[in-house]
């Protein structure tokens, strides 16, 4: 007979993240200010786990991009300077390193809005993104990697990019991110623009290619609802602050979320949900 | 009508059209790389002449030595002009980029008005002034070496353009953002892209100087380079190419029969009018790319 309790199921669904192995990546007190006057974000401190996947929620604003930025790098290109607190990757402090520095450590930052190379093919955006990767042999095997996970990208690699579909674009940003072998997969807002049966699916290969290869993945979206399903824990930010961290599973179940962001309200009409929305913040 | 006359200033407006060609692939070397619309190809058109009659002079090297070392000095400085000038700007508005490069134009003429004076310096290439006859055409020599260059970097660069660098420095030209975040190295994509088109501005400043002489009058090519480039498709190697083709038969057969009646000077009548008129009527060029909008 057993006497030591067996851990309940929920606790190895969702271990927290301290408790795992040191976190692939941490921000703590990040503070970034834009054109030396304007602050975007306070005190931002998030972790992802070694192979685990996790969300940056919050409405337009709140400062998820600047905050993916400040670890891709590419704050430099908008006159954005992390001021305070730091940026660690795999134990190395990366704060002074240029954005391919940062590839080339494994931070791949699939941008906002998709961002493809309209001009060129599916198959020459691999192609370029694989500059960090030197030998053709690495190129080679990515590329078959990517268009084994989207073989809809195959179908279509000689077309012009910029008439791909947006689903399409989507794969192919998310292809081309894979092609310089990333260790941390970040999305900005996949989501944005797509029929939901189009994010379930491109969530599900995002998930796939997390469980299989062991990616880690930080999903920023605002829609709460796609990404609470496939993340293992969640961040809140609001007014470049983060004002909630927890499992997936606790903030569906948190009734300030399911109403603000979730849509769950009961009886609310959306304007009503809107109006509450401004007055009630977490920190004000 | 004379067709002999005709064919003689359409085969050797070709000719010379091809040689704006050389201006012209340098401009859109860059802009297709990192879409980049530079005022200063003519400028360093004209220093590329500079620098290999310096070469040849100072060091009295021949000028089969002074070229390739020449070319390998503009190749550094355009690799200096994107260090100096250029980085700074990167994610900048292209207005200011722009302005940038006009000021180097401006820069690079005054530096060399300075250092060399403007009296006119012959640039001996060896090539026989007797006329090539074609049939009978009489046809320049030069200008004939002009063409053949030209052609040879079009080729050059076609298969350049499909190679892996060509393919980031296409990417570069689509979106620096976009490029950083997938790993590629824009400063260095960017400055590949002014080395390679300082070599072609020396080619074709080593051509043009054996035509006309090494001055400042070299600088003015950029005003062929432009329209070349822009009714070819700035983005067009091959566009260049072809645009440089017509503009140089339009140009050489129209002041061929304008310039008697007028008394001279319609050349560059011809061809601001085609510059005009391209950006009025198809502002991308014969063969450049429509900006895709999704629909």
């Amino acid at each position: 007979m057993q006497t030591a309790p067996l851990p309940s199921p929920a606790a190895t669904a969702a271990p927290s993240p301290a408790a795992t192995a040191a976190p692939v990546l941490s921000l703590n007190n990040v503070e970034v200010i834009y054109d030396h006057v304007s602050l975007a974000i306070k005190g931002v401190s998030i972790e992802v786990p070694q192979g685990g996947m996790v969300a940056l929620l919050g409405a337009n604003g709140a400062g998820k991009s600047t905050t993916l930025k400040s670890i891709s790098g590419l704050l430099r290109a908008e006159r954005g300077l992390v001021t305070r607190g730091e940026v660690h990757f795999m134990g190395h402090n990366i704060d002074a390193l240029a954005p391919q520095r940062r590839v080339k450590l494994g931070i791949a930052q699939v941008l906002e809005g998709r961002r493809v190379f309209e001009h060129l093919t599916p198959d020459e955006n691999l192609i370029a993104a694989s500059a960090v990767r030197g030998s053709r042999q690495d190129m080679a095997r990515n590329k078959d990697r990517v268009y084994a996970y989207f073989p809809r990208l195959h179908e279509r690699r000689t077309a012009q990019s910029g008439y791909l579909s947006g689903g399409e674009q989507q794969m192919l940003a998310i292809g081309r991110a894979l092609m310089t072998q990333p260790k941390l997969l970040m999305l900005d807002e996949p989501s944005l623009g797509l029929a939901p049966f189009l994010v379930a699916e491109i969530f599900d290969i995002v998930r796939r290619i997390n469980k299989e290869e062991g990616l880690s993945v930080l999903l920023v979206e605002q829609n709460a609802i796609a990404a609470l399903e496939v993340v293992s824990h969640g961040y809140l930010m609001e007014r470049g602050r983060v004002v909630m961290h927890d499992s997936a599973e606790a903030m569906k179940q948190n009734p300030d979320i399911q109403e603000f962001y979730l849509g769950g309200a009961k009886g609310h009409e959306f304007r009503d949900v809107k109006h509450y929305r401004r007055r009630k913040r977490w920190l004000t | 009508m004379d067709l002999t006359l005709f064919g003689e200033l359409a085969i050797n407006g070709a000719m010379t059209g091809l040689m704006y060609s050389l201006v012209a692939m340098g401009i859109v070397l860059i802009y297709k790389s990192s879409a980049v619309p530079n005022l200063a190809q003519g400028a360093m058109t004209m220093l590329g002449g500079y620098v290999v009659l310096a070469i040849a002079g100072g060091f009295g090297a021949p000028l089969w030595v002074a070229i390739p070392l020449a070319l390998a000095t503009m190749f550094l400085v355009g690799v200096g002009i994107e260090r100096v000038a250029l980085r700074r700007l990167a994610g900048r508005p292209i207005i200011m980029i722009l302005m940038m490069t006009l000021g180097l134009d401006i820069f690079v003429r005054a530096t060399s008005m300075t250092i060399w004076g403007g009296t006119n310096r012959p640039m001996q290439l060896g090539i026989s002034d007797t006329p090539l006859f074609l049939g009978p055409l009489l046809l320049n020599r030069t200008y004939v070496v002009g063409a053949v260059v030209a052609i040879a970097l079009f080729v050059l660069f076609l298969l350049f353009f499909r190679t892996r660098m060509g393919i980031v420095l296409r990417a570069i030209s689509d979106d620096y953002t976009a490029s950083w975040s997938v790993g590629i190295s824009v400063e260095r994509g960017v400055a590949l892209s002014w080395a390679l088109s300082s070599v072609v501005a020396t080619t074709a400043g080593v051509l043009w100087g054996s035509v006309q002489g090494v001055d400042q009058s070299l600088a003015l090519l950029l005003l062929k380079g432009v329209a070349v480039a822009v009714l070819g498709g700035l983005d067009s190697i091959g566009g260049a190419i072809l645009a440089g083709l017509l503009l140089g038969i339009f140009e050489g057969v129209a002041s061929g029969y304008l310039d008697p009646l007028v008394g001279g000077g319609s050349r560059d009548l011809v061809i601001a009018m085609t510059l005009i008129l391209t950006i009025l009527i198809r502002p991308h060029g014969l063969f450049g790319r429509h900006d895709i909008e999704r629909i």
